[in-house]
């Protein structure tokens, strides 16, 4: 292990703002934009309540049946109605980043700000991380899974919908930057959760698919307490669970500062 | 085994200041166990075992308890954290060792003040393996035998004040017991003695001399730090002690000394051209050798450097720094030097690269860093790979090539040290 990276898992730790899954109230089936929907999906998907906590626990497994496990204590912020946010990462498994701490500043439109703390080093390490298209510690959701990819990167074109979902067609804007060439999105017509995200790759063949396997009620957010990515290619698969889930808990900016990096804040991380 | 002592005072502590009506959460125990092993690759070697230069087991075991109840440890949220290495080793014949990493009490007695109270690692600083401001402890042999960069560095037994008032936050660092780095003694890594006239394995003895334990010798160390949107900006001072034996108490009996140091430094980092960017300088003063001109003492120096990183995208990063040091007041440090003394050059420049890419859902890690000094001449190259087999087990290998075209100066003097390690560990 070196000092920059302690351990491949912690390498690409975003942010896991999935579970904190609101309802959009509104419910209008007729009359919706492509943009619309997909902004909607955004929204509830990202940024509802004011912040909130999870305890994330993740099984990958491979082609071979072998598994490896994540467990990870996640607290989010939001900044007023920007789409700024703040995400605090507690890691309790594998053993061997057990205690590492890990703080994001979600930035629009430019890379996002990110911290690492090594307790074996007393060591903050600020990530160089500009590729949110790797995995997220060494599971099969991509940063960009959990983060929430900005509605601004894509076309949106509703190619479908009938009395369960809106299928969106999203095409990337910048090619370039991704491994992608479209991405499909199956969004529940009643609370704008998207339920499942296909990936076609630059042949046009599906190569990715990311499913929510339970929706939870909670605090009257519909809350994802369940989902799976699945790796076509590898045969690899990811099945994360969201456990504790809290919205609106009061927590304070300053979590997201080099103070609580450095001293992990107790009641918030609790397994 | 004052050390011991020391730990034994910091439980008693907590002990006394918590009295009896305190409920502590703990923890489960954490740690693992790990079996290394390097062999050398170098022609000459003038050390105990001429085959490898490092063959131990290490028992880590590490836990906290959390205070709670009605008590106010539990108001101060205080937390005690152990951590602990029980080593064999095979290269000293089997010797078994205790090394307590930490020990220390952390609580927050008011909501814009923390303490950390005993036995801690302390870190701070922007470079990476590159140190002007960390003024801290560090353990060389562990960094050139190839173990774990957690043992780079070394605790400290330490009072930390932090401070978080809002425009700037502050802390303040006590060290009342003075730990010098661990460096080469010629029984494991061969290194320059310069009264053995070159390098040396076991035929060195020479003598290292600490400050006396009292408190005219505390160490004060602080950190004063804010961020600027993104960036983050730092200012440190030292007073202490440098932290290598570089000045002569008595060359006819082979004795060095740790001199006076005081360090006047700051930092910038932040995102830079798609990146991450760092500049740090660091003013240096030698007060026992103000004027520069007493041979047996090192000289005032400054040092700078700048470092960059970038993602390069499918788990592949790269970095980059630059580091520079200039001897002060070299003019009348050269006037003083006798014929036959060793000399230092007034500049040194440094470039390291760093480059690390990931695998196999990020299970495989390779790393390769290099170390090169133009001036000098010298360089050092550290090449790793890890695989993470199962959540638990995690085999490394590694390489450390130090190498150089004089003797005395910093990589090359190691030169005799090149190995090859392995190791494996379990993690629970």
């Amino acid at each position: 292990m070196v000092l920059r990276e302690k351990g491949g898992i912690v390498k690409k730790i975003g942010f896991l703002l999935v579970m904190f899954l609101g309802v959009g109230l509104t419910n209008s089936y007729a009359q919706i934009s492509s943009d619309e929907v997909a902004e909607k999906a955004s929204h509830v998907s990202y940024y509802q309540g004011k912040d909130g906590r999870s305890l994330a626990h993740m099984v990958i497994t491979d082609a071979q049946g072998r598994t490896r496990e994540r467990k990870m204590a996640i607290l989010r912020f939001n900044i007023g109605e920007t789409q700024e946010q703040r995400y605090y990462v507690y890691f309790h498994m594998p053993a061997d980043v057990k205690g590492m701490s890990y703080v994001v500043w979600k930035h629009a439109g430019r890379d996002d700000d990110r911290w690492l703390y090594l307790p074996a080093l007393d060591l903050v390490r600020r990530v160089a991380a500009s590729d949110k298209r790797s995995s997220f510690a060494g599971s099969n959701f991509l940063y960009e899974d959990v983060s929430g990819r900005s509605v601004d990167l894509d076309k949106h074109e509703l190619v479908d919908s009938d009395e369960s979902f809106y299928i969106l067609e999203n095409t990337p804007k910048d090619a370039g930057q991704v491994e992608f060439s479209f991405f499909k999105v199956w969004v529940d017509v009643k609370n704008f959760v998207p339920m499942k995200a296909e990936y076609y790759n630059k042949e046009g063949k599906l190569y990715r698919i990311v499913e929510v396997l339970e929706v939870k009620d909670i605090q009257g957010y519909p809350t994802i307490a369940k989902m799976k990515a699945s790796d076509l290619n590898s045969g690899a698969q990811t099945v994360a669970e969201f456990l504790d889930v809290t919205y609106d808990i009061g927590l304070s900016e300053d979590i997201f500062t080099e103070r609580y990096l450095r001293n992990p804040p107790r009641q918030w991380i609790k397994e | 085994m004052h050390r011991a002592k020391r730990i034994l005072a910091v439980a008693a502590f907590v002990l006394l200041a918590s009295g009896s009506r305190v409920f502590a959460e703990f923890s489960a125990l954490h740690g693992f166990f790990e079996q290394a092993v390097a062999l050398r690759i170098s022609d000459d070697k003038p050390t105990k075992h001429k085959s490898y230069n490092m063959a131990e087991s290490r028992l880590q075991l590490k836990g906290q308890y959390n205070f709670s109840g009605d008590n106010l440890f539990s108001d101060w949220q205080a937390v005690f954290r152990y951590k602990g290495d029980l080593t064999y080793d095979a290269y000293f014949g089997g010797k078994t060792d205790f090394e307590p990493r930490e020990a220390n009490l952390s609580f927050g007695p008011a909501a814009f003040m923390d303490v950390k109270l005993g036995r801690q690692v302390l870190t701070w600083g922007t470079g990476d393996y590159l140190f002007i401001n960390d003024i801290f402890p560090k353990d060389y042999v562990s960094f050139y035998i190839g173990r774990d960069d957690e043992y780079l560095k070394k605790p400290s037994d330490a009072v930390k004040l932090s401070f978080y008032p809002r425009p700037l936050n502050i802390d303040f660092v006590v060290i009342p017991y003075f730990e010098p780095n661990t460096l080469p003694e010629g029984d494991r890594l061969a290194f320059f003695d310069p009264f053995q006239g070159g390098i040396a394995g076991r035929a060195s003895d020479r003598h290292l001399i600490g400050p006396a334990a009292q408190a005219e010798n505390f160490e004060y160390a602080a950190r004063l730090y804010r961020n600027f949107g993104s960036a983050e900006g730092a200012v440190y001072l030292f007073r202490g002690f440098d932290k290598m034996p570089r000045s002569y108490k008595d060359e006819a009996r082979r004795q060095l000394y740790y001199e006076r140091q005081d360090v006047f430094g700051a930092s910038l980092r932040g995102p830079f051209a798609g990146g991450i960017g760092n500049i740090e300088a660091g003013y240096v003063r030698s007060p026992e050798d103000s004027d520069g001109d007493d041979r047996l003492i090192e000289n005032s120096s400054f040092k700078a450097m700048a470092g960059y990183e970038k993602d390069l995208g499918g788990d592949l990063k790269a970095g980059f720094q630059y580091y520079y040091e200039q001897k002060l007041d070299y003019g009348a440090y050269k006037a003083a030097l006798l014929p036959q003394d060793f000399f230092w050059d007034e500049h040194r420049h440094l470039v390291t690269q760093r480059i690390t890419k990931l695998f196999k859902n990020q299970t495989v890690m390779v790393s390769f860093f290099n170390f090169y000094s133009p001036s000098d001449q010298d360089g050092y190259v550290r090449f790793s790979a890890s695989y993470d087999i199962t959540d638990q087990w995690k085999v490394t290998a590694g390489t450390n090539i130090p190498w150089g075209q004089d003797e005395h100066t910093d990589f090359a003097q190691m030169k005799k040290n090149k190995n090859i390690y392995v190791r494996i560990r379990y993690s629970f």
